[in-house]
């Protein structure tokens, strides 16, 4: 448990310096990412509700902007997409596919 | 070297995730200190929401129960499709993985002078910060002839655990033929779907078991939420077994017979094989003894921080506050939770405070295949919160939709329950 701590601490400090964008909108990200993790594990874990962490930001940011747009159907994640910025959307597109960097084997 | 099993990986992940909440603390600062009373879904993510930034706050969560029983999913338990056990939770993940000092204890009072709180069984605890969430309180005096006692007799199961129980039992040594009167109540409440989501689902489990059985609900109302949803599912699952009758047919609910298991109206007087009368509500006793309330019986906040109005230094989240157009459900709660939990964080520390993001999805079951799903977004404006945006489940929708609807639910309730215990 203690070097699973102390892991996750260093990841953290690494995460913060390592890619100066990040480190700007680093609280941000993992904010915006809390409120995904109302329904998607933020783990790797998928229990039927698809993991959004392996993905690209790319894939990511297009698919919040096909819910957003009714192009995908999902009437929970429209009102996802619609409450969040352009900039919001790529932030925490950002922020989730640097920390599956760091998390996938 | 030994292989890493998924639980393991899923713990480290779990803390990194976090981890990028968390502001640096200087060498030798003093941590500050948040309170949590009640670890309900509130509660819980609040306190585990606070402890992300762990090097600078230091979280204790007070909650009296051991394990904590979800209320929501209560419903297809009554149906018998899931037990209860499987809808229980603990706090050793909170304590463990996060480090939150989790006491099983009752809070007593908030002193917001001495800046201390008091517990029944131990010693004062200093605070910065308290979050109140204690969820709601039964108003036993607006409702005639029913009171604590009378919920060991005629049960409310509006707090999952021994009370839902004792309505499955209930409903378990019914003879078939009976008559199960739901008593549904006035706005604002927990959960505006749950009465007619339970309505359905023991309607349910009479069509499988005890098919010459009726459900009567009186509701103390006119009109209920999501009610073309519903009244189109009693049409194609329960044809003729669900009656529904609002306050201007019945006058109004006017009083409890607990012997007779009878609820009396203004026009007629109902008996009850099985009764489940549902009271008016307010926020818990917590907020109504310690100054947290206005005249609604709800705690009025700030839409930004969850700072109460009226007791600075206080936050409320979780059905306790009068949030405006948020309604009273778990995943509110959490909603609320992480957005007070980062407003703390900003205040207590040097961390920036984002604006929140507020929504509630609520999942609600009209047989134990067809669910149904809404959407609601939030945002704080003009000193309350008002809604964005409100998608909901249409009555047209395809069988395989609502399946789906169905199945996204089960694994909803995973995540949530991760997200907020573990
Ligand atoms: C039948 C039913 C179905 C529901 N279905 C859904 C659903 O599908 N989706 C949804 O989002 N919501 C649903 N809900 C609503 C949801 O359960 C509540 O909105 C949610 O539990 C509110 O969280 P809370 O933290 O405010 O209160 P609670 O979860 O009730 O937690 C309050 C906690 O505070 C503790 N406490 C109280 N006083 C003190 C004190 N003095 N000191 C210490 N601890 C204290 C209590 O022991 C308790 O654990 C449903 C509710 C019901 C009744």
């Amino acid at each position: 448990m203690c070097k699973i701590i102390a892991a996750s601490i260093a990841v953290g400090t690494f995460f913060a310096f390592a890619d100066p964008s990040l480190a700007v909108d680093r609280d941000g990200g993992a904010q915006l990412a809390a409120m995904c993790a109302s329904c998607h594990r933020l783990d790797g874990g998928d229990d039927g509700i698809p993991t959004i962490l392996g993905m690209s930001p790319e894939l990511l940011t297009r698919a919040m902007l096909s819910y957003r747009s009714r192009e995908r159907p999902s009437h929970i994640m429209r009102a996802i997409a619609l409450s969040l910025s352009d900039e919001e959307i790529a932030t925490v597109a950002r922020y989730l596919a640097a920390l599956s960097r760091q998390v996938r084997p | 070297m030994k292989s890493r099993t998924r639980r393991e990986f899923g713990c480290l992940t779990g803390a990194m995730v976090l981890a990028g909440l968390g502001p640096r603390l200087a060498a030798g600062e003093a941590k500050a200190k948040v309170v949590v009373v009640g670890g309900g879904i509130g509660g819980a993510t609040a306190a585990k929401y606070l402890a992300a930034s762990a090097r600078t706050i230091e979280v204790t969560l007070v909650e009296p129960k051991p394990r904590y029983t979800t209320c929501f999913f209560s419903n297809l338990y009554l149906a018998g499709l899931c037990s209860l056990e499987s809808l229980t939770h603990g706090y050793e993940t909170l304590a463990q993985r996060y480090g939150i000092n989790v006491i099983h204890d009752s809070v007593t009072a908030v002193d917001p002078v001495g800046k201390t709180v008091g517990l029944k069984n131990g010693p004062k605890l200093p605070y910065d910060r308290v979050v109140v969430a204690p969820g709601i309180a039964f108003n036993y005096e607006a409702l005639a002839g029913y009171d604590e006692a009378a919920t060991q007799i005629i049960p409310h199961a509006w707090n999952a655990g021994p009370q839902t129980q004792l309505l499955r039992r209930q409903l378990e040594n019914m003879e078939d033929g009976g008559v199960f009167v739901l008593v549904a109540p006035p706005n604002p409440f927990r959960c505006p779907p749950a009465p007619y989501e339970r309505a359905s689902l023991v309607a349910y489990y009479f069509k499988q078991h005890k098919p010459h059985s009726r459900i009567l609900i009186l509701d103390a109302k006119d009109s209920f939420n999501a009610q073309d949803l519903f009244l189109d599912a009693w049409e194609r699952h329960y044809r003729g077994m669900i009656e529904w009758l609002p306050a201007q047919f019945t006058g109004g609910i006017k009083a409890i017979d607990v012997k007779e298991r009878s609820v009396k109206t203004a026009s007629e007087t109902f008996k009850a094989a099985v009764a489940n009368i549902i009271p008016p509500q307010m926020a818990g006793q917590f907020a109504q003894q310690n100054g947290l309330v206005d005249q609604s019986g709800w705690c009025p906040i700030d839409p930004i921080t969850f700072e109460s109005k009226l007791q600075p230094g206080i936050h409320v989240v979780g059905d306790a506050s009068s949030a405006g157009d948020m309604p009273k459900s778990a995943f509110v709660a959490n909603s609320q939770a992480k957005a007070c939990a980062f407003a703390i964080t900003a205040a207590l520390t040097t961390s920036e405070r984002q604006p929140p993001h507020l929504f509630n999805t609520c999942y609600t079951f009209l047989s134990p295949d067809d669910a149904v799903s809404n959407a609601v977004s939030f945002k704080p404006a003009a000193g309350t919160i008002k809604i964005i945006d409100n998608f909901v489940s249409q009555v047209q929708e395809s069988v395989e939709t609502r399946h789906r609807t169905a199945r996204e639910a089960q694994s909803w309730y995973a995540a949530f329950t991760r997200d907020t215990f573990g």
